[in-house]
C-alpha cells in the first residue's frame, strides 16, 4: 500500500482543517477577549507606567524627564509628606486587617468547620452578609451609628457601663483611620473566614481522628494538625488582603471625602492618587503625578505578589497536602 | 460496508513515538479486536483511525479511500467510547439525533433512523430521558446507538464495556455479538478483556509497546503464538515459559536438568526457550522437577503453583483436588502436542 | 482537659458576631420606615403603626433619577456578566483545547490581571474612553469592567473546561460539528454551573463599585445606582428619612438576591477556593 503523506507536518491536532481555518478559528475565540483586555486593562496600565517619565510643559505637551516625577513624589516635601502620609496610613490600615480581620475570620472558620454544628449555613451566609454590600452603602450606615446626633454606639457604650470612652471618633485624627479600617475589616471579614473555612473542610477527618486518637484534644488538634495545614490559605487570604488594601478607595472617599481628613489623618494610596489626579479644592489635577501615584501603587502591590508568589507560596506548597 | 487499510503508520508525540510502522488490514464486515498491554498504543490506533488524533506519517484507508487527512465527520466511522461521552444535557432520542441534524439530514429520515436504532437497542420507552437517568448499560447502549444511526462504514469501540459490571459485561457482549451479524458492519474493538477478544474477534491484532506483534484468529493465537510476547499474553492463566537448551540433534531440550522430547525435529542448536499452557500440562512420574509453594483449590479445578530448582515457576491446572501438599516434589510433564518452542529472540522456532 | 469544646461557647460566639454583622443593617431597614421623631427617640424598635412614616422613600422615589439609576446598574451589571461570560469561555476554550505556538504566554498575559487592579490604569482609561468619545456611557463602563473580569473568569472557566471529559468533545467532532458548533451547542451548555460562579463573583463588584462611575460615567443621567445613592446622600445628609430610605433602597435588592443565590455563591467562593 502506497505511503500517500510521507512525513506530513501536523501544526496543529485537529485532522482535516487547513492551517488557514485553524487560524480562524484561534482567532475567533481568542480576539474578543484579548481584544478588550489588551485594550481596557493592559494598555491603560502600561501607558500610565510611561506617563509617569513624562511631565506636562507650560504649553500644555508632555516631555519625557526620567524618573524626575518620582524624585519629585519622593523628596520634594508638598510632595513626599502628603505621599509617605499616605503610605504609612496605608500600612496602618493593611496591618489593622491582617491583626483584626484574619484572625477573626480564622476563628469563625474554625468554628464554621466543627464536626457538629447546627446553623451552620444560616451562621456563614448572614456572616457573608455585609461583604455583599456596596462600600459606599457600609461607610454611610456606619456613620450614621457613630453620628453623636443619633447617639446609637454612646447607647450601647452606656449599656455597658462604657460611655466615657464615646467619642467622634471619625472625626478626631487620633482615631479616624482606625475607625475607619475596623469597619472595613466588619465589611471584609467574611472573605477570608469563607476561604479558610474551604481549606478546613478539604482537610480528611482521618487526619483529626488520627491525632485524636495520639491524644490530642480538640485545640491542640486544630493548632498542630488543622493550621499548618492551612496555611498556604492563610498565605493567600494575606496577599489578597494586601492588594484589596492598597487598592482601596471607596470606603475612605465614601466616608470623608476625597481630603480623606481630618487633616489626611485618613488618607491612603487610593485617596490620594484620587485628588492628585482629579485636583480638589485645594490644588489642581495633576496627570503626570497621578500616573506617578499609580505607578508607585503598582510596584508595590507587585512586590506584595512577588513576596508572595516567591517567598511565601514555595515554602508553604511543601507542607500542603 | 467497507474494508479498512493502515500502512506504515507512524505516531508521535512530541519525540514519543508511540505507533512504530503499523501495517494492518481489516476485511469488509470484519470483526477485529486489538488487545496488548496498558499503554501500549490501542486507543492511539483506534483514535488514528477515527481522525481524532492526527498521525506522523503514514496512511489510513477505509473502502479504498484514502482518508488519512480528512476530518472523522467525513471518514464514514462511527465511534463508541469508554466514558459513552453522551451529552449530558440532552436527551437519548437527541443524543442519536444531534450528529445527524448536523450532517443535514432530513427531519423524516432522522426520526426512522432514530427509530429503528431504538428498535433494535430496545431504547424505546428510554428515548425523552437524559444520561444521568439511564443505568450503565442502558448508557452503553444509547452510545451504541448514536453510532448506529450514522449508518458508518466502520465501527470504532474503545473498551466499551470496561465500565460495567460482569454480569452486564457478558449480557452486553452478546448483544454485541448479535448487532455484528445483524449489521454485517465492520468493527474495530479495543479491550483488556481476553474472553471479549476471543469470543468476539473474527481477528485479533496483539500490540505491544506500539507495534503489532501478531495478527491471526483467536485459536490460532492461542494455539499458535508467533512469539513470546503473544504467547505470554494470551491465554489465561499465563502459558509457562522455561529456558532450554537444544541437544544438537533437535530430539530433545535439556530444561532443569532433564531431557524433554520434542514433538518434531528442530534444526540448530543453542538457548531457546519452552513454553506450556497450564492446561497442556500434568504431574506425573516423569517431566521437569519441581517443588509445591501452593495449591489453590477452586472446586472443579485446582491450580499447583511449584519452582523448579533454578528458580523458574510452573503453573499446572488440574482436575478436581491436586492432592498436594506444599514442599512436595513432583515433576511437570507437559501434553504431547502441546510445547511451544521459542529462539534466542523469541520468535517461535520454524516449523514448530 | 479532653472535653470538647462547649458548644454553647461555640454558638455563643457565633450568634454574637452575626448579631454584630447584622445589627447595623437591620438597623438602617428597620429605621428607614419611621418618623423622625421615632428615629431618634426609639431608634431601637421596630416599624409599628405608630411610628411608621415612609416619607423617605416617596423623596427618593420623587427623585425620579433614581430608577434610571437602577436602570443603569441593571444594563451595566448585566451587559458585563453577558460578554465577560461570552469572551472568557471562547478564551478559556481555546486555551484548553489548542495547541499554538503562543499558548502559554497567552495564559499568562490574561492572568496577570488577577492579581493587578485595573484601577491603577485609571489615568490613561479615562484619556482612552474620552478619545473613543465612550465619556458618560454605560459601554465605557461596560468594557471596563469586562477587562477587570476576564481574567478570572477565563482562569475558571479554564479549571471547568478541562474537567469536561475528552470523549465529550470527540464525539462531536465524530457526529461531524465544527469547531464552533462544538463550543456553542456542547460546551457551553455543560458550563452554566461554572458561569453561575462566574457570574456572582463579577456581579457584586460591578453593582457596588463607586471608582469608575465616578471616573467615566458621573453625570447626564448615566450614575449607577451606587454612584447615585453616594450622590444623593450628600445631597440629603440631613435629611434623615431620605437617608436611611436611599441606604435601604440600595441594600434591599442585594440583599434579596443574595437570599436567593447564597447557596450559589457560597459554593461558587469554595470551589472556586479549593484548587
Ligand atoms: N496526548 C498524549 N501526549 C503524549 N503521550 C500520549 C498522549 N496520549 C497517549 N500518550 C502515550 O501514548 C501511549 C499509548 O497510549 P494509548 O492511550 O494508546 O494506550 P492504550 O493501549 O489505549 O492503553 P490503555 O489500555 O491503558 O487504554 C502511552 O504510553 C501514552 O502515555
Ligand atoms: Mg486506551
Amino acid at each position: 500500500m502506497e505511503t500517500a503523506s510521507q512525513g506530513r507536518v501536523q501544526q496543529h491536532g485537529i485532522v482535516g482543517m487547513s492551517p488557514g481555518a485553524y487560524a480562524r478559528v484561534l482567532i475567533f475565540f481568542l480576539a474578543p477577549a484579548v481584544l478588550v483586555y489588551t485594550l481596557f486593562s493592559v494598555y491603560p496600565l502600561l501607558d500610565t507606567i510611561i506617563s509617569s517619565f513624562y511631565s506636562k510643559q507650560n504649553d500644555g505637551s508632555y516631555v519625557y524627564n526620567g524618573v524626575a516625577n518620582f524624585v519629585t513624589l519622593l523628596t520634594d516635601p508638598t510632595w513626599s509628606a502628603p505621599f509617605w502620609n499616605a503610605f504609612i496610613n496605608n500600612i496602618k490600615f493593611f496591618l489593622i486587617h491582617m491583626l483584626v480581620q484574619n484572625p477573626i475570620g480564622l476563628l469563625l472558620a474554625a468554628l464554621l468547620s466543627l464536626p457538629v454544628l447546627r446553623f451552620r449555613t444560616a451562621y456563614r451566609t448572614l456572616i457573608f452578609m455585609p461583604t455583599m454590600l456596596s462600600v459606599v452603602i457600609i461607610g454611610f450606615t456606619w456613620q450614621l451609628i457613630l453620628s453623636p446626633l443619633w447617639g446609637i454606639a454612646k447607647m450601647f457604650l452606656q449599656a455597658f457601663g462604657l460611655g466615657f470612652l464615646f467619642g467622634p471618633w471619625l472625626g478626631e485624627e487620633s482615631t479616624a483611620l482606625i475607625t475607619i479600617s475596623l469597619i472595613s475589616v466588619w465589611q471584609f471579614v467574611g472573605i477570608p473566614m469563607i476561604l479558610i473555612y474551604t481549606a478546613l473542610l478539604a482537610i480528611p477527618d482521618e487526619l483529626i481522628d488520627a491525632a485524636t486518637v495520639d491524644g490530642l484534644n480538640q485545640f491542640q488538634a486544630f493548632f498542630h494538625v488543622k493550621l499548618p495545614l492551612i496555611w498556604p490559605t492563610i498565605g493567600l487570604v494575606s496577599v489578597l488582603t494586601f492588594v484589596n488594601n492598597f487598592n482601596a478607595f471607596d470606603l475612605i472617599y465614601a466616608m470623608k471625602g476625597a481630603l480623606a481628613g481630618p487633616n489626611f489623618s485618613a488618607d491612603i494610596m487610593g485617596t490620594l492618587f484620587y485628588r492628585v489626579f482629579f485636583g480638589n479644592q485645594l490644588q489642581l489635577g495633576d496627570v503626570s503625578m497621578g500616573a506617578t501615584i499609580a505607578t508607585m501603587m503598582f510596584l508595590i502591590i507587585l512586590c506584595g505578589v512577588m513576596i508572595y508568589l516567591f517567598l511565601i507560596q514555595r515554602r508553604l506548597q511543601r507542607y500542603a497536602f | 460496508m467497507a474494508d479498512v487499510k493502515i500502512g506504515n503508520l507512524h505516531k508521535s508525540y512530541g519525540t514519543v513515538e508511540v505507533l512504530k510502522d503499523i501495517n494492518l488490514q481489516v476485511e469488509d464486515g470484519a470483526f477485529v479486536v486489538l488487545v496488548g498491554p496498558s499503554g501500549c498504543g490501542k486507543s492511539t490506533l483506534l483514535r488514528s483511525i477515527a481522525g481524532l488524533e492526527p498521525i506522523t506519517s503514514g496512511a489510513i484507508s477505509i473502502g479504498g479511500r484514502n482518508v488519512s487527512d480528512l476530518a472523522p465527520a467525513q471518514r464514514e466511522i462511527a465511534m463508541v467510547f469508554q466514558s459513552y461521552a453522551l451529552y449530558p444535557h440532552m436527551n437519548v432520542e437527541n443524543n442519536m439525533a444531534f450528529g445527524l441534524k448536523f450532517a443535514g439530514v432530513p427531519k423524516a429520515e432522522i426520526a426512522d433512523r432514530v427509530n429503528e436504532a431504538a428498535r433494535i437497542l430496545q431504547l424505546e420507552p428510554l428515548l425523552k430521558r437524559r444520561p444521568r437517568e439511564l443505568s450503565g448499560g442502558q448508557r452503553q447502549r444509547v452510545a451504541i446507538g448514536r453510532a448506529i444511526v450514522r449508518h458508518p462504514k466502520v465501527f470504532l469501540f474503545d473498551e466499551p464495556l470496561s465500565n460495567l459490571d460482569a454480569a452486564l459485561r457478558i449480557n452486553t457482549r452478546v448483544e454485541i455479538a448479535r448487532l455484528h451479524k445483524l449489521l454485517k458492519a465492520t468493527i474495530v474493538y479495543v479491550t483488556h478483556d481476553q474472553v471479549e477478544a476471543m469470543t468476539l474477534a473474527d481477528k485479533i491484532v496483539v500490540m505491544n509497546k506500539g507495534r503489532v506483534e501478531q495478527v491471526g484468529k483467536p485459536l490460532e493465537l492461542y494455539y499458535r503464538p508467533a512469539n513470546l510476547f503473544v504467547a505470554r499474553f494470551i491465554g489465561s492463566p499465563a502459558m509457562n515459559t522455561l529456558a532450554a537448551t537444544l541437544d544438537g540433534k533437535g530430539k530433545a531440550a535439556a530444561v532443569a536438568g532433564v531431557s524433554l522430547p520434542l514433538p518434531a525435529a528442530v534444526s540448530g542448536t543453542g538457548e531457546i526457550t519452552i513454553g506450556f499452557r497450564p492446561e497442556h500440562c500434568s504431574i506425573g512420574k516423569t517431566g521437569i522437577p519441581a517443588r509445591v509453594e501452593l495449591v489453590e483449590r477452586l472446586g472443579e479445578t485446582g491450580y499447583v503453583h511449584a519452582r523448579t530448582a533454578d528458580g523458574a515457576a510452573l503453573l499446572v491446572e488440574v482436575k478436581g483436588d491436586p492432592g498436594l501438599a506444599q514442599g512436595a516434589e513432583v515433576r511437570v510433564a507437559p501434553a504431547a502436542g502441546h510445547l511451544h518452542l521459542f529462539d534466542g529472540e523469541g520468535v517461535r522456532l520454524a516449523g514448530t | 482537659m479532653r472535653k470538647p469544646v462547649s458548644a454553647f461557647a461555640v454558638h455563643a460566639v457565633l450568634a454574637l458576631y452575626t448579631a454584630l454583622a447584622l445589627f447595623p443593617i437591620i438597623l438602617v431597614i428597620m429605621n428607614s420606615f419611621k418618623a423622625k421623631r421615632a428615629i431618634f427617640n426609639t431608634p431601637l424598635t421596630p416599624p409599628m403603626p405608630w411610628n411608621f412614616d415612609p416619607i423617605g422613600y416617596s423623596k427618593v422615589f420623587g427623585d425620579s433619577a433614581i430608577a434610571t439609576y437602577y436602570m443603569n446598574s441593571i444594563t451595566v451589571t448585566v451587559g458585563t456578566i453577558f460578554l465577560t461570560l461570552l469572551f472568557g469561555a471562547m478564551a478559556a476554550w481555546a486555551l484548553t483545547e489548542y495547541k499554538f505556538r503562543w499558548n502559554t504566554a497567552l495564559a499568562i498575559f490574561l492572568s496577570i490581571g488577577i492579581m493587578v487592579p485595573i484601577r491603577l490604569g485609571s489615568v490613561s482609561i479615562i484619556q482612552l474612553v474620552s478619545d473613543l468619545n465612550l465619556i458618560n456611557t454605560l459601554t465605557a463602563l461596560i468594557l471596563v469592567y469586562v477587562a477587570q473580569n476576564l481574567p478570572l473568569a477565563v482562569f475558571i472557566l479554564s479549571e471547568f473546561i478541562q474537567q469536561i471529559p475528552r470523549d465529550l468533545r470527540e464525539a462531536g467532532r465524530c457526529d461531524g460539528l465544527s469547531e464552533y458548533n462544538i463550543f456553542f451547542y456542547i460546551i457551553l451548555p455543560l458550563l452554566r454551573p461554572a458561569m453561575a460562579t462566574v457570574a456572582v463573583f463579577t456581579m457584586i463588584p460591578v453593582w457596588n463599585d463607586l471608582w469608575f462611575p465616578l471616573l467615566l460615567a458621573p453625570t447626564g443621567g448615566k450614575q449607577t445606582i451606587t454612584l447615585g445613592v453616594q450622590q444623593f446622600l450628600g445631597q440629603y445628609i440631613t435629611d434623615w428619612n431620605a437617608v436611611l430610605a436611599a441606604l435601604s433602597t440600595a441594600i434591599i435588592p442585594v440583599l434579596v438576591l443574595y437570599v436567593i443565590f447564597s447557596r450559589q455563591l457560597i459554593r461558587g467562593l469554595t470551589s472556586g477556593a479549593v484548587k
